[in-house]
């Protein structure tokens, strides 16, 4: 990859530059509010912006996927793909449902269907990676993760009364 | 019905509107309206054109709470990580900054035969750019972009900073009494501000997390209301409004921020105008042509301290001459913290308002004018690794 100088803009965001083989400088001003800048540098004062075109987040993306994609989005393509026989699913607990009101301990739902519950999202906020005192409240989501079949499982005794 | 109650609201009303019509001319001719503002509030009051009897109380706390908006929103913009960092790498610009552009307002009081604090006072008055212009021209002008830039809001950030420490250190002083109180209040301010700032650092994201709120209503007043309080108690103990409210928008990170800005944006332009609107009504007029002449000569030699200052910090970064001149033109206009300082000594010192004022007018407009135009200054700009290929380049 061509080096590419960053500098700080403080209060705005941060700066690319890259300066090509022919001489000319071209930049990317990435805003902490998402926006993107595209900027080309006069050829005689090459400090100067002489265009600047603003791109919100997403046509910033697909300009990236215009010039040739970023490596390092191909990076994370081959990490889904490496991941495709495994499923996450966002599962909004029934107040019937088989498990609700108890602990993870008490469910013990890896056991059961194999999938594993990685995050409780509710009202006061998520929890991460949840111990197995934390409970499964109804209206909460759990996040789900697992081979697809162990989802599925999990899911019923999530959303459904036990048969 | 209370007369006065409705003599209030028609000169309020009238007052607003005035600034809505400059406002808009400023835009027509391209200058920032913050000199127009100070023009208007010159032209009001006692001595002006017309007296303004009912209001002028009600534009006074209105003042108060657009020192306090302008510094939180400053505050919103930076993070304590972000100010530290900078420090780190722009100090030295941020140090020849302050030799340049402190000179000559220290040494004008001196000749002006002001006291050594109000000297120190106009001193501040020159060394501060006016952060908010700058950014308004930069981004109207479409310069973000630009390599220098980056020289530019470093600077800008560092001199913010150095007010987090001048504002308690002059406070202490002017309203100090004895050597040693005085000393001690100074110590504990600098104290408090750097306790305060530590805790910011050490729990903004709790505190940004706790103040957040899905309805905006609450969301105002906890931020409006939180931010009074602080700014209030940080007056209280001499370490001014000012720094209080700028340091709680430094200590609020996040989510939050995004949030804040888009509330507080509209009040702060209101209370802003007010605030500039009020020191010009208490310059007294008729000090003008006795200090216009000083005035005119501090704005002459700082326009040229601080280009000096924005050619050698862009040198520093090998931007090209036109680039350093262009930073040296940003950094010339002055405003709000310019008269945040003058304001605190216009008491002591009468001559100080009336220049601060002329000063400040003359500065920003000089300052929006030269930088608008710096690219038609012919210097030569730098060749890029003088890649001489094929057909030359044209001009």
């Amino acid at each position: 990859m061509r080096k590419v100088t960053e500098t700080d803009l403080p209060g705005v965001g941060v700066r690319f530059d890259l300066e090509t083989d022919a001489g000319r400088c071209v930049g990317v001003v990435a805003h902490q509010t998402g926006r993107r800048d595209l900027v080309i540098y006069d050829e005689r004062d090459i400090d100067r912006a002489c265009e600047s075109v603003e791109l919100t987040e997403d046509e910033g993306h697909t300009l990236g996927e215009l010039l040739g994609g970023s490596p390092v989005l191909e990076h994370l393509d081959d990490a889904v793909h490496r991941l495709e026989d495994i499923v996450i699913s966002w599962v909004t607990i029934d107040p019937s449902a088989a498990l609700a009101g108890l602990t993870l301990a008490e469910a013990a739902l890896r056991t059961r269907t194999g999938a594993g519950v990685v995050a409780l999202v509710g009202e006061g906020g998520s929890i991460p990676i949840p111990a197995g005192d934390k409970r499964l409240e109804p209206g909460d989501t759990a996040v789900v993760v697992g081979v697809p079949s162990a989802v599925k499982a999990a899911t019923g005794l999530l959303t459904r009364p036990t048969p | 019905m209370h007369t006065g109650g409705d003599l209030l609201i028609i000169e309020l009303g009238a007052v607003v509107l005035g600034l809505a019509i400059v406002a808009r001319l400023a835009r027509r001719i391209g200058i920032p309206a913050l000199p127009l503002y100070l023009l208007v509030g010159l032209a009001l009051g006692e001595g002006g054109l017309i007296e303004l009897p009912a209001s002028t109380e009600f534009i006074e706390a209105g003042a108060e709470i657009g020192v306090i908006l302008m510094l939180l929103m400053l505050g919103l913009e930076f993070s304590t990580r972000e100010l530290i960092d900078n420090v780190r790498r722009s100090t030295l610009a941020g140090i020849i900054d302050f030799l340049l552009n402190f000179a000559p307002g220290f040494v004008a009081g001196l000749i002006l035969d002001f006291e050594p604090i109000i000297a120190v006072l106009l001193g501040g008055v020159t060394y501060i750019s006016s952060s908010g212009i700058v950014a308004k021209l930069v981004a109207d002008l479409d310069r973000i972009g630009n390599h220098e830039t980056s020289v530019v809001l470093s600077i800008l950030v560092i001199e913010d900073l150095a007010m987090v420490l001048y504002l308690p250190i002059v406070s202490g002083v002017l309203f100090g009494g004895s050597v040693l109180s005085t000393t001690l209040t100074v110590v504990v301010s600098l104290g408090a501000v750097i306790g305060v700032l530590g805790v910011a650092y050490l729990l903004g994201d709790r505190l940004s997390a706790i103040a957040l709120s899905k309805s905006s209503e609450a969301l105002l007043l906890t931020l409006l209301g939180g931010t009074l309080l602080v700014a209030g108690l940080a007056g209280r103990l001499n370490i001014s409004t000012a720094v209080g409210a700028f340091v709680v928008g430094v200590a609020l990170s996040g989510e939050i921020v995004s949030h804040a800005r888009g509330l507080l944006l509209p009040m702060r332009n209101l209370f802003a105008a007010v605030f500039f609107v009020f020191f010009g009504l208490q310059v007294d007029v008729s000090l003008i042509p006795g200090v216009a002449v000083a005035a005119v000569a501090v704005a002459a030699v700082t326009v040229l301290t601080k280009l000096l200052t924005g050619w050698i910090a862009a040198g520093r970064t090998r931007i090209g001459r036109p680039g350093r001149l262009r930073a040296g033109a940003a950094l010339i206009a002055h405003g709000e913290f310019s008269i945040v300082i003058a304001e605190l000594g216009v008491v002591r010192e009468s001559d100080l308002g009336a220049l601060a004022a002329a000063y400040v007018i003359i500065l920003t407009l000089v300052g929006a004018l030269l930088y608008q135009f710096s690219d038609s200054i012919p210097v030569t700009g730098r060749k890029w690794r003088a890649r001489t290929r094929g057909g030359a380049s044209p001009g």
